[in-house]
């Protein structure tokens, strides 16, 4: 089925970038000058010390051979080992995977369902004072960087306005996570405000574009009730392309936790990421830069086999 | 442009709106100088003033006259606020976290520096830093794009390919892969920010491109036998202002978020440089105690971006309006 | 390729370009099948936190009235640790691994709260008249966490392991007259310790905490085998990120009155000292000064303050340029503005330094003048070593020395500008900080508690101290040092020491500007806090032992 030939074509494309950042990772940290050994001896680095740190990281064997080596472990699930912890990156970012695996979908249950609501209301009432509001407030949240907007919400429900929940996330880690959810709340808020606007926006623009669709129009003219006409033909219509805008959406989140885990120390990969660069930690920072864009990229693919899959057009038309 | 195609991420082919409603038919049709004897110097003229058609356009809106005042609030307070700082932004004249007083009216930092000061003098590095990145960033994506765009297809299918690996990042990641390596070095941080636009940008390019290459005078020019690398930058570029100067907007947002947050990460300007990201990080211990000294370069950061967006958004809403006023779908 | 796809790969910027533009239409995007949208009007989820909704006063007295109630758990926040961290109680380094060594283990003899020598696990020592034999008598009835009673056995074999160069024990270097050869068991109470050159103070030794007694036979693996005779029992290991203690039942000392203890390590003080206010903990070590506002504006908190001879010096590598002159090590003292460093960096916490340590020991000079900032000499003696205005260092910090090191590095880098001396501040992460470059940085900082002097040496600024970062030497110092260690008349010693301090007076490799007074923060919840001399990791040096639930 043709069909299933793009998508395949896409999957095997998306795989081959994927190949490629890892040369490009790899390349950036291991290869180009400030390698791994000096990074870990630092300015005290004498010829002597570097030679032996070289010898013991591998890296005076051929870049090829170092590479090919790491991408074998990659592959089988290997991610080597980390120099602050001397332990195996898998162990030491197991848990922060799952800590911002929660947050992200935390933040997606919400924004999803959220925008979803404000953006069709924005378009049935179009132009009117509910949707003028929206517009400005989204343009404002799309402008902002997420740490302005974490610190913001920090002023105004942490510290400065209301006190209701701690500005940084101190996780106990005996604790049951469940017992813990109140350290979400502030990350994810954040979250939610960063990524809503995009959402509100192409639903309101789809919404729009719904209602004044014939489709629209004939089931008004049937004599469809309003609520039946927007629950059952516009909002479902409505909702179709911002499929394709979770998903980036998602993809983005990949991302946005990096700055966003680090306002309030929430102790998730984005965090790890910084505090692995601040140790100089290389095999861990090859190890989340690697899997934040095998993210970055399966959303993204995502996003593109979503929009083919709901387009006729697109499942049909290809050259 | 058939409605059924499906929107490349470019701009319309806005060779067609030569007949604006402020056109000025009366113009003779001379010979452009300067721009390789090309046919339709008519069509130029009036294309080169395009963007300026944008530009006007777009300060009809109210949120650009907004955006606009805000953003400049902003570069005239970067820009000449250190004439008016009371104090060095590196002097001690305060207890640390001190209240605001007579000597400083926003109170004093974490070691006692005075904050309005500080303030005046944090904003040069974002907005220079920022628009710096952004500028390097159109340039190789725009060349990058022409180039996609207007290139055999192979050319085309090769550069998007490696585009794609750079855009398998979130922007932040991989300047902060790079900064990693080589540490916070100023030129390295604009080198990568603008790295990391190039390929957004250059879908841009490329798209606009794709739909300005089949126009008239591209042909045109073509049958002149002149280098396809000149017609990329005297025929097509000319054309696809519009939706680059929106892109620049937009990616100025960026910009300036990336690099605040860069700094407020500890990887972007080092202490004592005086800047707001740099600012909201080193105050945060006292958040409870002395909030001057983090809410307002945040505030102002805010109004920065909010204002680049405002402008942007405006921007975009007169390209929407050039294109309705030609019929243009 | 690109082409068929058609559209071009998304951005959510681009996306919502397209919405701006208007030119965002359903058809050109796609057209669908009903899909059911997933509609569900969810409010964001709010739950308060319970913020901690106070206690009675906010400066109560440390103390409770009556006897300390027990039961109940201690919460405490202290630094970031590491991954790397342990429990072996003679190898501790970092401010963390030092609060958790002394839950668990003792030497023979500690220091109290006002720098005082009390017995711990010794019962008595007794020097010979040239202080060259020692004689300990253990006391009776003592057991380990494992029941195993505390014998001469186990002192000789924690002794020989903390020589034994495979252990790279700190406390070696406090050891450096004492070989293995020269333990003797007197009986199951008593050791004797004949040193091959006299020390008058191998008291000293016999009470630093990492020299501390361990079972025959230890050899611990994580938390497996960590076995001491300290108030606490480790109950959970989790090395960086917290570790879990339960009572010790037949601790030889007084308490503890809780049932367990934790202490949470956390790097960020922010962090740190919202653990506390948001109630996840009861009591943060090492609050730093910007934060006692905001501490003695929340409800049932408290600030406990400590006057210590704790310091936090400047570090300058005498064998590397441009600290091989003395006259630029000179330089660089009279560069900082004291006051002004305590005032805008301590936040006016701590008391003028000298550039000596060891403020309580009997032979620390008082009358030596005390040293100011004085820019024109200092730039004279720079030009003198041949930098006019030129003279750029890098000066290596972190927030592992303390919260205020950065900031003090920031004041001294401001006040060197006055000088022509440009300092570039790198602030490194603390795992890089105490990393493989601990001891080679050329000019950085360090902590440290409050010694007396020669025991200061030992493991500071001797030739074999474990911890020398200026890597300082000097022959007339150290015949001077070394016929302290063997002067038995504390007088003619006491003078000894002023010479000795003298000549790292004016030529020595520390800055210091200030010593320390440290604070702590904790909640109306907790009381038998006191305030301790001690200097490093805490203001009441972590005795958790003495803490009881109110």
């Amino acid at each position: 089925m043709p069909l299933v030939k793009i998508i395949v074509r896409r999957v095997l494309l998306g795989l081959l970038t994927l190949l490629l950042v890892s040369v490009l990772v790899f390349a950036a940290t291991q290869t180009l000058p400030g390698d791994t050994a000096r990074a870990i001896l630092g300015k005290s680095a004498t010829p002597a010390t570097l030679k032996a740190m070289r010898q013991e990281l591998g890296l005076d064997r051929p870049a090829i051979v170092q590479y090919g080596s790491w991408l074998g472990g990659v592959v089988r699930g290997n991610l080597g080992e980390s120099l602050a912890a001397k332990a195996p990156v898998t162990r030491v970012i197991g848990t922060r995977v799952r800590n911002s695996a929660v947050l992200v979908l935390v933040a997606a249950l919400i924004s999803i369902p959220l925008s979803i609501l404000i953006g069709s209301l924005s378009g049935l009432f179009r132009d009117r004072p509910f949707d003028s509001t929206t517009s400005l407030g989204t343009l404002g949240l799309a402008a902002l960087p997420e740490f302005v907007i974490g610190i913001l919400l920090i002023g105004l429900l942490a510290t400065q306005v209301f006190h209701w929940f701690p500005a940084v996330s101190v996780v106990q880690p005996n604790v049951p996570f469940t017992d813990q959810l109140n350290i979400l709340i502030l990350p994810a808020a954040t979250l939610v405000l960063a990524t809503s606007p995009y959402i509100v926006r192409i639903l309101r623009a789809s919404m729009i574009e719904v209602l004044e669709s014939e489709y629209v129009q004939m089931a008004r003219l049937k004599g469809m009730p309003e609520k039946t006409v927007l629950r059952r033909h516009a909002l479902p219509n409505a909702i179709i392309p911002t499929i394709q805008v979770i998903a980036l959406n998602l993809a983005w989140l990949a991302g946005g936790v990096v700055v966003v885990e680090y306002v309030f120390n929430y102790p998730g990969i984005g965090l790890g990421l910084i505090d692995a660069i601040n140790n100089r930690d290389v095999p861990e920072i090859q190890a989340i830069v690697l899997l934040i864009a095998a993210l970055y990229v399966g959303f993204n693919l995502l996003a593109d086999i979503l929009t083919i899959l709901v387009s006729p057009r697109l499942r049909t038309g290809l050259q | 442009m058939s409605p059924d195609e499906l929107v490349p991420a470019g701009g319309p082919p806005l060779s067609d709106l030569d007949l604006g409603p402020d056109e000025d038919l009366a113009e003779p049709l001379e010979p452009q100088l300067g721009r390789g004897g090309d046919m339709a110097p008519a069509s130029a003229k009036r294309r080169r003033r395009e963007w300026v058609q944008l530009l006007f356009d777009a300060l009809h809106y109210r949120r650009t006259q907004i955006g606009l005042a805000l953003c400049l609030f902003i570069v005239v307070m970067a820009a000449f606020g250190p004439l008016f700082a009371p104090h060095s932004p590196y002097a001690f004249v305060t207890a640390p976290f001190a209240k605001p007083s007579a000597t400083a009216p926003l109170g004093g930092d974490v070691i006692g520096r005075d904050v309005l000061s500080r303030v005046l003098y944090g904003g040069r590095s974002v907005l220079i830093l920022a628009i710096l990145a952004t500028a390097l960033g159109m340039a190789m994506g725009v060349s990058l794009g022409l180039a996609a765009g207007y290139a055999r297809q192979t050319v085309d299918d090769v550069i998007m390919r490696l585009l794609d690996v750079l855009l398998a990042f979130p922007q932040i990641v991989f300047v902060l892969l790079l900064v990693s390596v080589l540490g916070p070095r100023l030129w390295l941080i604009v080198l990568t920010v603008g790295l990391s636009h190039a390929p957004r940008i250059a879908r841009v390019a490329r798209g606009a491109t794709l739909e300005v290459k089949e126009r008239d005078f591209v042909k045109a020019a073509e049958s002149l036998g002149l280098s396809r690398v000149r017609i990329a930058f005297t025929e097509i570029l000319p054309n696809i202002t519009s939706p680059l100067l929106v892109e620049f907007g937009l990616r100025l947002t960026y910009s300036i978020g990336l690099i605040a947050a860069l700094s407020f990460m500890g990887f972007g300007m080092q202490p004592p440089a005086c800047d707001w990201g740099l600012m909201i990080n080193e105050n945060r211990i006292g958040i409870l105690v002395q909030p001057y000294s983090i809410f307002v370069p945040v505030a102002l950061i805010a109004i920065l971006t909010i204002g680049v967006n405002l402008a942007t958004d405006g921007l975009s809403h007169a390209m929407i309006g050039l294109e309705r006023d030609t019929g243009v779908s | 390729m690109s082409d068929q796809e058609g559209k071009e790969g998304f951005d959510l910027s681009q996306v919502d370009r397209l919405i701006n533009e208007h030119r965002f239409t359903r058809r050109n995007l796609l057209q669908g099948a009903l899909a059911a949208g997933a509609f569900a009007a969810l409010g964001p989820v709010l739950s308060a936190c319970g913020s901690s909704s106070g206690g009675t006063s906010s400066s109560g007295s440390p103390t409770a009235a009556g006897a300390p109630k027990k039961g109940g758990a201690i919460k405490s926040a202290i630094g970031g640790g590491s991954a790397k961290d342990t429990l072996d109680g003679q190898i501790p380094t970092s401010e963390t691994q030092i609060g958790t060594q002394w839950q668990v283990y003792d030497a023979l003899m500690d220091w109290d709260q006002n720098h005082k020598l009390v017995m711990t696990l010794a019962d008595s020592y007794e020097p010979n008249k040239d202080g060259s034999v020692w004689t300990v008598k253990l006391k009776p009835g003592l057991t380990f966490h494992n029941g195993k009673s505390v014998t001469a056995d186990d002192v000789i074999f924690s002794y020989k392991r903390i020589l034994n160069p495979k252990t790279a024990a700190p406390g070696a270097s406090t050891l450096s007259m004492l070989k293995p050869s020269g333990m003797k068991k007197i009986d199951d109470l008593t050791v004797q310790f004949t040193l091959e050159s006299p020390s008058v103070i191998f008291y000293e030794a016999l009470a630093y905490y990492p020299n501390a007694i361990v079972p025959e036979g230890y050899n611990p693996q994580g938390m497996t085998g960590a076995i001491g005779t300290g108030p606490w029992i480790p109950t959970n290991f989790q090395p960086g990120q917290q570790v879990e203690f339960k009572a010790n039942p037949n601790y030889w000392g007084t308490g503890p009155y809780a049932d367990t203890l934790t202490m949470y390590e956390i790097a960020d003080p922010s962090a740190k000292l919202n653990a506390l206010l948001g109630g996840t903990v009861d009591h943060m070590t090492l609050l730093d000064s910007s934060q006692v506002s905001a501490v003695k504006a929340a409800t049932g908190m408290n600030v406990l303050q400590a006057k210590t001879g704790g310091w936090w010096p400047f570090t300058m590598r005498m064998d590397q340029k441009p600290f091989t002159d003395a006259r630029v090590r000179q330089a660089f003292r009279l560069i900082v503005d004291r006051n002004q460093m305590i005032e805008q960096a301590l936040g006016s916490y701590g008391w003028v330094g000298n550039d000596m340590y060891a403020p309580y020991d009997p032979g620390y000079p008082t009358d030596l003048p005390q040293r100011a900032a004085d820019i024109a000499q200092a730039k004279s003696l720079l030009k003198q070593a041949g930098y006019d205005n030129d003279l750029t260092v890098t000066l290596t910090t972190s927030t592992a020395v303390s919260a205020a090191a950065p900031n003090m590095a920031q004041v001294f880098a401001q006040q060197a500008k006055a000088a022509g001396v440009t300092v570039n501040v790198d602030k490194v992460d603390p795992s890089v900080f105490y990393g493989n470059n601990y001891l080679k940085w050329t000019f950085a900082q360090d902590f440290w508690a409050t010694r007396n002097y020669l025991p200061q040496v030992q493991v500071g600024t001797a030739p074999n101290a474990p911890w020398n970062e200026c890597h300082w030497k000097n022959a007339q110092w150290w015949s001077i040092v070394s016929q302290a260690l063997k002067t038995v008349d504390d007088t003619a010693r006491a003078a000894l020491i002023k010479q000795a301090s003298t000549i790292e007076y004016q030529q020595g490799a520390y800055i210091i500007p200030a010593f320390n007074v440290l604070l702590d923060a904790y909640s109306s919840k907790i009381a038998g806090l006191q305030p301790d001399t001690w200097g490093a990791n805490s203001a009441c040096r972590c005795r958790y032992n003495l803490m009881s639930l109110v």
